[in-house]
């Protein structure tokens, strides 16, 4: 088994009196691809958010390493670095063109020279087939090219772990599958990888894991196999048969 | 004369300062003392030792007007540098300084800034054809008259109304006066008149009879004298006794304004005595003859030679305002950015329950900063800020350095907000990705929200940039040598309002205009290339790739 990076303990969050996360435990292993499914509202996204701090959870730890990342003298910023975040909405910086939108963390927080963060933005934005844009403005690119760019922009931190916050959801159907396929390299090259999805079939061929969420809690984790073709619990199921009748596979 | 009323702005600033002043004043009010002559004591009570500071308008002549050069015994006034003062008023503040053996200096400041100029000791006397009214008299202390006149109506030469002897000759004409003076009230005295409203200068009524929109206005007869030596057109009706206006004594003559408890009442007054009725009325003659403009040549020709005489003092004018407009705005700019920035810091109030009180003290500061100086006029703020720096601090700050201070810190007030609402405008999005790659609170404002942020407000900013280009015009009431004060100036002087505000129309407009140009230049630049260049790929792209756009 590989080392394990995040290990998450009885994780707790509210939203005032709402409750959103109840008692979530799991761990991360470095080269695992995790894909956490489950329908809206059953709480994936805060999870995800939760695990690079852009949520304070309410209760419960969260080791990084086996530091707790929660401590009053442990540092959120140095941590996100080591945490990259892909949004729905891609969230590329306005005001950078592709290139800078790579660099800019780099050279502020990394404090690599303007050449050596140029030169690792390039073999990233290669990797995601963006590299020819790299002058464009995020208004100049379709909205599957935003989102490579942004993947290269995470992977340009040089994190341990990727979490991607359904990377797909505001794409036009025909740019979706060059995101995927995307993630899917990165999956190959062994990047540890927690995805928030609706796409079934992503999960299905590229997880090592899958983690089904319902109503704030992990109702069923296990091998894609297993979840997907043979699920145990009731509500898993039911949302699988839902889902998969609902909409198309890609 | 002239008794105007200082109009609402000024009445709110000034008993505000009066109310202050009160408070500041009561332990000195105990050593209130005996007038003496001695020179010392003269001294004492002067601004400046051995100067006698004298404010006037310098745009209402015959009385005082201005000039660009230092013939006839024009004064240079002090706070305009290349502007010169004359007429009846300097002529008797020189008479007046010469007698007491003092040096004369002349401040030009807009009617409604003598008062709190004198009260805070930044004139000594008011010599601007100003008349010892009751309600004047409460504040300010007045010497003996030093000219009185008699009430006349002006008319156009070719009217019926020309060969009028008295009052009830006009009766049924349309007759004006000038705004806040008593010369209005006179107006009643006519039988049948149709009163119209009032104007706000002599130069308006006289464009006003000229194009026939009103038969006659009220004026005291040195006004009118000048006024028709300028304008060939016009003729002015003087009535014999019993035949014209009753007026109280107080309305016709003017005086010298003084502080209340000033020592030099007497000493001017003993001054006054040695200079007799003839020499007055003589000396109001050359001064109306002094002012004559010439007759009007047309137009384009007013214009030419009104821009050949006070054309330098016109681009100074208009470069103080550029000045003024350009750095306020930038100041403001950075107050709006600083303050806009402190307001997004976030502060867990948990976790660190010391730094969020501080947090909330200071903010409650910051609002009630922009509240107080986005709900009072400018020129209110420009009021108590010049004249109550000196009246309680005696921090005697020029006109120019007020006037920096009062627009930027007014511009600050407003921009905040705007910039406020640019940081709100920015995708929440934006600010959440900068942390997720680890960015501070600060590296993710700075490099990321803020220029968006500022790329949203630049519209705004340079609105607030051509706001203040214009109005910067309401400086005038300290006294700061902007357009729009030499533009007064000039038009009070010549008696040739429509050329002389043509002229400002003018600059105005090219000052603004080139602003608006060069800012829709930034906004683009700051919007980043319209295209961009493809670079080669050196590499395959992953196999289903479908190219945007």
């Amino acid at each position: 088994m590989n080392e394990v990076i995040l290990e998450v303990q009885h994780l707790e969050k509210k939203f005032g009196e709402n409750i959103v996360l109840k008692d979530i435990n799991f761990q991360v292993r470095a080269g695992e691809v995790i894909s956490i499914i489950g329908s809206s509202g059953s709480g994936k996204s805060t999870l995800l958010r939760c695990l690079n701090l852009l949520e304070e959870p309410t209760n419960g730890n969260i080791l990084y390493r086996d530091h707790s990342i929660l401590d009053g003298d442990f540092s959120p910023t140095e941590y996100r670095t080591k945490i990259g975040m892909v949004f729905q909405q891609f969230n590329l910086f306005k005001n950078m063109n592709a290139l800078k939108n790579c660099t800019i963390g780099q050279v502020k927080i990394l404090d690599r020279s303007k050449g050596e963060a140029e030169k690792i933005a390039l073999e990233n934005l290669e990797k995601v087939g963006m590299e020819p844009y790299i002058d464009a403005r995020p208004h100049h690119l379709s909205g599957g090219q935003q989102q490579r760019v942004a993947i290269a922009r995470a992977l340009s931190m040089n994190p341990d772990i990727l979490l991607f916050d359904e990377p797909t959801s505001a794409l036009d159907p025909e740019t979706v599958g060059e995101v995927l396929e995307t993630m899917r390299l990165l999956a190959e090259k062994g990047l540890t990888m927690v995805v928030v999805t609706h796409e079934m079939a992503f999960a299905r061929d590229v997880s090592s894991r899958i983690m089904f969420m319902d109503e704030g809690v992990i109702v069923e984790s296990g091998p894609p196999e297993q979840v997907i073709n043979h699920p145990e619990h009731e509500r898993t199921k039911s949302f699988l048969k839902r889902y998969l009748t609902e909409s198309t596979v890609h | 004369m002239k008794k105007r009323i200082f109009k609402p702005y000024f009445s709110v600033a000034f008993s505000f300062l009066l109310f202050l002043s009160i408070f500041y004043s009561f332990p000195f009010m105990v050593k209130a003392q005996e007038n003496n002559y001695d020179l010392d004591h003269i001294n004492s009570s002067l601004e400046e030792e051995g100067v006698l500071t004298v404010g006037m308008e310098a745009n209402y002549a015959p009385f005082n007007w201005s000039q660009t050069s230092p013939a006839d015994g024009a004064v240079e006034i002090d706070n305009s540098p290349g502007e010169y003062a004359n007429g009846y008023d300097v002529q008797m503040a020189a008479q007046l300084a010469e007698e007491l053996g003092l040096d004369l200096k002349i401040i030009k400041l807009e009617w409604d800034g003598l008062p709190p100029a004198l009260e805070s000791g930044m004139i000594d006397v008011i010599i601007a054809g100003m008349s010892p009214t009751p309600e004047r008299k409460r504040e300010i202390a007045f010497s003996d008259s030093y000219y009185e006149s008699d009430m006349v109506l002006v008319v156009n030469k070719d009217s019926k109304y020309a060969e009028a002897t008295s009052l009830a000759d006009f009766d049924g004409a349309r007759v004006t006066a000038q705004l806040n003076t008593f010369h209005y009230e006179l107006i009643d005295q006519i039988p049948n008149v149709t009163q119209q409203t009032a104007m706000e200068s002599f130069p308006t009524m006289i464009s006003s009879v000229l194009s026939d929109k009103t038969d006659a206005y009220v004026s005291e007869k040195p006004g009118a004298l000048a006024a028709v030596a300028s304008n060939s057109d016009l003729t002015f009706v003087a009535f014999d006794e019993g035949q014209g206006f009753e007026t109280d004594n107080v309305d016709t003559s003017v005086a010298v304004g003084l502080r209340l408890d000033s020592p030099l009442i007497d000493p001017i007054n003993n001054a006054l005595a040695t200079i007799s009725q003839e020499t007055r009325d003589q000396l109001m003659e050359e001064m109306v003859d002094l002012n004559e403009q010439g007759e009007s040549e047309g137009f384009w020709s007013d214009v030419r030679n009104i821009w050949t005489t006070y054309g330098h003092q016109f681009l100074v004018g208009a470069r103080n305002t550029i000045i003024i407009a350009f750095i306020s705005t930038l100041v403001g700019f950075i107050i709006g950015l600083l303050i806009a920035i402190y307001r997004t810091i976030p502060i867990n109030r948990k976790h660190k329950p010391v730094t969020y009180i501080f947090y909330k003290i200071l903010e409650f500061f910051i609002i009630a900063y922009i509240e107080i100086f986005r709900g009072t006029p400018m020129m209110v703020q420009a009021m108590m800020i010049f004249y109550g720096s000196k009246l309680f601090f005696n921090i005697d700050l020029s006109a120019m350095i007020a006037a920096l201070i009062i627009v930027s810190i007014n511009t600050g007030a407003y921009l905040t907000e705007v910039i406020r609402g640019g940081i709100i405008g920015v995708d929440p999005g934006q600010l959440e990705a900068a942390k997720a790659i680890g960015m501070t609170h600060f590296q993710s404002m700075t490099t990321v929200v803020l220029p968006q942020a500022i790329r949203n407000t630049l519209p705004a900013l340079g609105n607030e940039f051509v706001v203040n280009i214009k109005d910067t015009s309401v400086l005038n009431v300290i006294a700061v040598t902007e357009l729009f004060f030499i533009t007064r100036s000039a038009a009070g002087s010549t008696y040739k309002t429509f050329q002389t505000f043509f002229i400002a129309a003018v600059l105005y407009f090219v000052m603004t205009f080139i602003a608006t140009r060069l800012l829709i230049l930034l906004e683009k630049y700051m919007g980043g290339a319209a295209s961009y260049t493809m670079h080669k790929s050196s590499t395959t792209m992953p196999t289903n790739i479908k190219k945007g756009n």
